[in-house]
């Protein structure tokens, strides 16, 4: 204990209540779509610039299509909220994505903002309620464009993204950059996780004509808390069945019949307990249970916790006041300790799903100790292949068509080789798949400099042992979409096209032999001479660009024995392009070995 | 190292399920329907609801409420049913089922033939529901949904049953199948736990099977104080027979609607606090927890949690990623086997006889792969056989093009084990592996004839074909052997001449294998068993039967096997 908020999420704590002051002020200021605000540090006399978003309690600006309202992000805006396996685009909110679209024009001209860009100053983005979701994409927006780090803090805000949406923001290292405050039982932060309905709409009303100032104690509307505290309770149970391990297979069956809230929390969540002291939590699925568990209905009765639910929505400035002034704030991360759960109100059941999500990071920590150690011999087995492609020049035959030859020995035990990695390198995209290693796994340099290695110098082996058992005959070609080349190595260059911000399918070297292969079937098919003209221009321009400018493809394509210049010195001299270049490429290289 | 903790999700699982209107909308449908004087002691009525929601479909099986009174008790036997036989994998086991439900269903046969056939064409959820007996009909009836049901269905069943009694004696735990199975069960209820063993009358007839009734798919145990699912059929059985033995034994009627609204109220509130018993282990911290809420004292009604865990933790071990890394295990044995036979090739006496004839060190190292391959392959035929014929067969269509190549590469390696002490008489009746067999016999089933056109793109590449017959060097051997006993002097005239019948159908054999191209070359290796085979043959058909020919004499004398392949 001892430690202040601002210690644990890596922010002063002096900007905490003004930033959450300017961010109420702009929630109810709808003329205008931010505020900006300088805050001075005492201390270092240093100051940091607050833009605070503008909010509405219009229905149709929080649920666009029922019953969820979400939306596959812009990843033109947003390239990296994806996933780099085979998990898809990170899902929003699309009423938010659209106001947070209404706001960025106007936003990245804002004169503020520049002056801080340019005197590097520390910049907030902060957001009330709805004001919370724009503050959360503005900030992710300049992540992306890498023009600032911005801090977001928000207060009572709804969720905006799903698990996709979280995964890449902690992929990426972000993660910490926000922060969200939460009360106790503040309705708003749950709806998001019940489908709209009518008791959502009441619980807007209020707020609006509530902060509308028109109506200073509207009626509050009743019935809702159940309506949206069960469908949360759904999806925190179905998240604990994953997270305990559920082994009955019936959960997929009975999941496909029910259709759940996708958003899910992201970020550092604060939870205000009500007392004066602060839960400060960053496992996103500690998180999740505990926003669910500590609004449950414990001893007193549904109508008093119902009106509390949205009391506290508009309770966040006196509670800041209270307890940012004291240090009574304490961090989950390491484990929930009872006796400071205690303010929370836990059941022993939520400390049972507390202990889960705790489980869960163990074991993805202890899966990547396991991968750690595969990692030497992934190192040990690409040795001997280096070794083996290296000895497989001096035949000038290449170790592409040596292995597809198969007649030695040290063909077979590359081929050993070969399988071995597969094994390695199958069992890490399975655990990817599954969520089961850490979310910056692949965003790890060493991990995507080893398998770009992996990639680039055992690919082509299975491409030449799928072209050797003619296995095209039933698969089709090895590259199609979705078709028969091993996801590994999809993903493992989806990693290097995301590090190196390359679109999608530009980092395809490794392919160049099943180019090739290819092309000798389709010629020998006699398809549209046209197209298959072009694809050996794309072919040839590809391979220079690859040989010349980023090494990425080894000349030993160039000997005289493989199947390459085999197949390239029979094509009519009308196919080609770049002729000249290839010929040099290939005299120097035999004159070079 | 001390072992990563584990966890029970039954309550978890149960508060999705209570919480989503899945069980709502399924309950809501169910009428009650007024008695057919005629008809059974009660009777059940499927009546189907095509569109309440888009892209869902309910079936209800309406029941008389005497269902749930007066006719259970008798109609409690187990009889066996050649109608539900596809649960059973394979022909030889039989299934019963109870002697009410199957009544039902019987009667409306015709109807449900009709009703199936028409579900099988639609897209989207399709919820099959009942009560009491309705229930048992559902399930009956969604069972022979899933039989004629294919992968490429576009329609998701789930059968949702109310306080039903248990069904059959079949298990289908090990199946996909169960998972289609969600029966909800209050502690209050005394129709489910009905026919446990000790709730049951004598059997009414002589014909009754003295087997019991296992529960299978999940059930949603509730009580008034919350709910729990478990898919464990023995703990299942466990908590129906404390159930059943506590509730009054007076028949009374369990509203599950109300119940329901109890139950919903109940998941969003922080439950039970039970202080000071948390052991800190949280699998057993849990299922104390959920037990109870259920009604269950797991120290009073002796429940042995350590085994559950157990259990559980055995079930935690086969990921996906583990699944990957055994596959590429397989495939990695596979290619290191394949290259041993192409070593034994160029030795010009190919791999059977390679490794029949064996130094110590090489052999060793094939019977550590042989090992590896039979273990994996064993456990693959052991999963699909203990599946519903239907589900079995799609799961075993995945990899019978692997299984195959697996028995053609590593059965002719353990026939040369059987043959090379000299000892080993007839194998395949006498030695084969049970696992060859149903390979060998389903790959039978699922090979479509060839045509002209694929015989003659197997003539091309006949060189790189493994012997279709994984059992083709038994015959080899029992052909040698038989060799041996005419030219032995203290055979019989009867041996001899069974012999002799022996060689001449082996004979046909041979020929008619290659001529199918079903055979490697590498049988005509010089140093072959094959070879030798032929060798001996000859010397005797010149020393004793000078006149005889046969196709495959003519074959082998002519010396055309040097153009084959």
């Amino acid at each position: 204990m001892g430690e202040t908020v601002g210690n644990l999420i890596g922010l002063n704590d002096e900007v905490i209540h003004p930033a959450a002051t300017l961010a109420v002020e702009a929630h109810n200021s709808p003329s205008k779509q931010f505020l900006v605000k300088k805050i001075k540090i005492r201390h270092d006399l240093s100051s940091v610039v607050v833009l605070a978003f503008s909010g509405s309690m219009l229905p149709e600006d929080w649920f666009g299509q029922p019953p969820f309202g979400e939306t596959e992000i812009d990843t033109g805006k947003f390239p990296s909220l994806t996933s780099l396996n085979d998990g898809g685009d990170a899902v929003v909110n699309g009423s938010f994505l659209r106001r947070f679209n209404d706001v960025l024009d106007k936003l990245s001209h804002a004169k503020e903002l520049k002056a801080a860009i340019e005197k590097k100053k520390q910049v907030v983005f902060a957001g009330y309620s709805s004001g919370g979701p724009i503050a959360i994409l503005a900030t992710l927006y300049f992540l992306e464009n890498q023009t600032l780090s911005p801090r977001c803090l928000t207060f009572g805000s709804p969720l905006v993204g799903d698990r996709i949406f979280g995964h890449a923001l902690r992929r990426e290292g972000w993660s910490d950059y926000f922060t969200h405050f939460v009360m106790k039982y503040d309705i708003i932060p749950r709806i998001m996780l019940s489908p709209s309905s009518t008791e959502h709409k009441q619980i807007l009303n209020y707020f609006k004509s509530k902060f509308d100032k028109k109506n200073i104690n509207p009626a509050p509307p009743s019935g809702f808390y159940h309506t949206v505290m069960g469908n949360a309770s759904s999806v925190a149970s179905y998240e604990a069945c994953h997270l305990m391990g559920c082994r009955n297979p019936s959960l997929d069956i009975i999941k496909s019949f029910i259709k759940l809230s996708p958003y899910r929390p992201s970020g550092t969540y604060v939870f205000c307990t009500g007392n004066g002291n602060l839960v400060v939590v960053k496992n996103p699925n500690a998180v999740l249970q505990i926003l669910i568990h500590c609004a449950e209905l414990g001893e007193s009765n549904t109508a008093e916790v119902e009106k509390r639910s949205l009391d506290e929505h508009s309770a966040y400035l006196s509670e800041l006041k209270e307890c940012l002034g004291m240090q009574a704030v304490v961090s989950l991360d390491g484990g929930p300790a009872t006796a400071t759960l205690n303010d929370l109100g836990l059941s022993p059941q939520a400390m049972l799903c507390l202990q889960a999500a705790e489980e869960f990071e163990n074991r993805r920590s202890r899966n990547l100790e396991k991968i750690r150690k595969y990692l030497e011999k992934i190192e040990v087995e690409l040795q001997m292949l280096r070794k083996y492609k290296e000895n497989a020049q001096i035949s000038r035959l290449g170790y592409y068509d040596s292995f597809k030859l198969q007649n030695e020995d040290d063909d077979f035990h590359a081929n050993v080789s070969r399988l071995e990695l597969a094994g390695i390198w199958d069992e890490i995209k399975e655990m990817l798949k599954e969520f089961e290693l850490p979310d910056d796994f692949e965003n790890k340099p060493e991990i995507i400099d080893l398998g770009t290695e992996y990639r680039r110098l055992v690919e082509p082996l299975d491409i030449a042992n799928f072209y050797r058992h003619s296995k095209d005959k039933e698969t089709g070609a090895y590259v199609i979409g979705g078709g028969p080349r091993p996801k590994r190595y999809r993903f493992i260059q989806r990693w290097l096209e995301h590090r190196e911000k390359k679109p999608f399918g530009s980092r395809s070297e490794s392919l160049f032999w099943a180019g090739v292969e290819q092309l000798g079937i389709d010629i020998k098919k006699k398809k549209n001479l046209q197209e298959i003209k072009d694809r050996i221009r794309q072919l040839e321009r590809n391979m220079i660009a690859w040989i010349d400018v980023d090494k990425s493809l080894d000349k030993d394509v160039l000997l005289e024995k493989t199947t390459f210049v085999k197949w390239w010195r029979d094509l009519p001299r009308e196919c080609n392009s770049e002729s000249e270049r290839i010929e040099k490429l290939i005299g120097e290289k035999a004159a070079g070995v | 190292m001390s072992q990563a903790p584990l966890f029970s999700s039954a309550g978890e699982l149960a508060n999705l399920v209570v919480n989503s209107n899945l069980i709502d909308v399924a309950w809501a449908n169910i009428p009650e329907i007024q008695i057919d004087p005629a008809a059974f002691p009660c009777s059940v009525e499927p009546m189907v609801d095509y569109s309440p929601t888009p892209n869902r479909t309910i079936v209800v099986f309406a029941s008389s409420p005497n269902c749930t009174q007066y006719p259970l008790r008798e109609g409690g036997d187990l009889v066996q049913s050649s109608l539900f036989q596809f649960l059973c994998p394979n022909e030889c086991s039989s299934v019963s089922i109870n002697k009410a439900a199957l009544y039902l269903f019987t009667s409306l046969e015709s109807q449900l033939h009709g009703l199936k056939t028409k579900l099988s064409e639609r897209e989207g959820q399709l919820i099959i529901t009942g009560h009491s007996l309705g229930g048992s009909v559902a399930a009956l009836f969604t069972l022979y949904l899933l039989d004629s049901m294919d992968k490429k269905s576009k329609c998701r069943p789930i059968c949702i049953t109310f306080g039903s009694p248990l069904i059959g004696d079949f298990g289908l735990q090990h199946s996909q199948w169960n998972s289609f199975f969600l029966h909800v069960v209050s502690n209050k209820d005394p129709v489910p736990g009905l026919f446990l063993p000790s709730r049951r009358s004598p059997p009414t007839s002589s014909h009754s099977q003295t087997s019991v009734y296992k529960p299978f798919g999940t059930y949603l145990l509730c009580s008034e104080h919350g709910c729990a699912c478990f898919d464990d059929p023995d703990l299942i059985l466990k908590i129906l027979t404390v159930a059943s033995s506590e509730v009054s034994g007076e028949l009374q009627v369990v509203d599950y609607g109300e119940l329901l609204r109890k139950l919903k109220n109940k998941a969003i509130w922080k439950g039970p606090q039970l202080a000071g018993e948390r052991s800190g282990n949280p699998f057993s911290d849990g299922i104390v927890m959920e037990l109870k809420t259920i009604g269950i004292d797991t120290a009073k009604h002796n429940i042995d949690i350590s085994e559950m865990e157990k259990e559980a933790r055995s079930l935690t071990k086969n990921t996906k990623a583990s699944e990957a890394k055994k596959l590429n295990n397989i495939k990695k044995a596979m290619a290191q086997l394949e290259w041993y036979k192409k070593k034994a090739e160029d030795e010009k006496k190919g791999y059977y006889d390679c490794f029949r004839n064996e130094e110590k060190t090489r052999h060793v190292k094939v019977q550590g792969l042989m090992a590896e391959l039979t273990t994996y392959w064993e456990d693959m035929v052991a999963e699909a056989e203990r599946k519903p014929q239907k589900e079995g067969k799609s799961f075993r269509t995945g990899w019978l093009f692997a299984g195959t190549t697996y028995r053609r590469m590593v059965e002719p390696l353990d026939i040369a084990d059987f043959y090379k002490g000299g000892d080993g008489r007839d194998y395949i009746n006498s030695k084969r592996s049970q696992h060859y067999k149903l390979l060998e016999q389903w790959y039978k089933e699922a090979a479509k004839p060839p045509t002209r056109e694929d015989l003659d793109s197997k003539k091309k590449k006949v060189s790189v074909l493994l012997t279709e017959d994984s059992c083709f060097w038994a015959h080899v051997e029992e052909a040698i052997l038989s060799c041996q006993s005419l030219t032995n002097a203290n055979s019989t005239t009867e041996q001899r001449e069974s012999s002799w019948g022996n060689l001449v159908m082996f004979g046909e054999y041979v020929m008619e294998q290659i001529e199918n191209c079903a055979v490697s070359p590498e049988i005509f290796l010089s140093g072959s068993s094959f070879m030798t085979w032929w060798g001996e043959y000859k010397a005797y058909i010149h020393n004793f039967r000078n006149f005889y020919s046969s196709r495959l004499v003519e074959y082998m004398k002519r010396g055309s096997y040097n153009q084959y392949g």
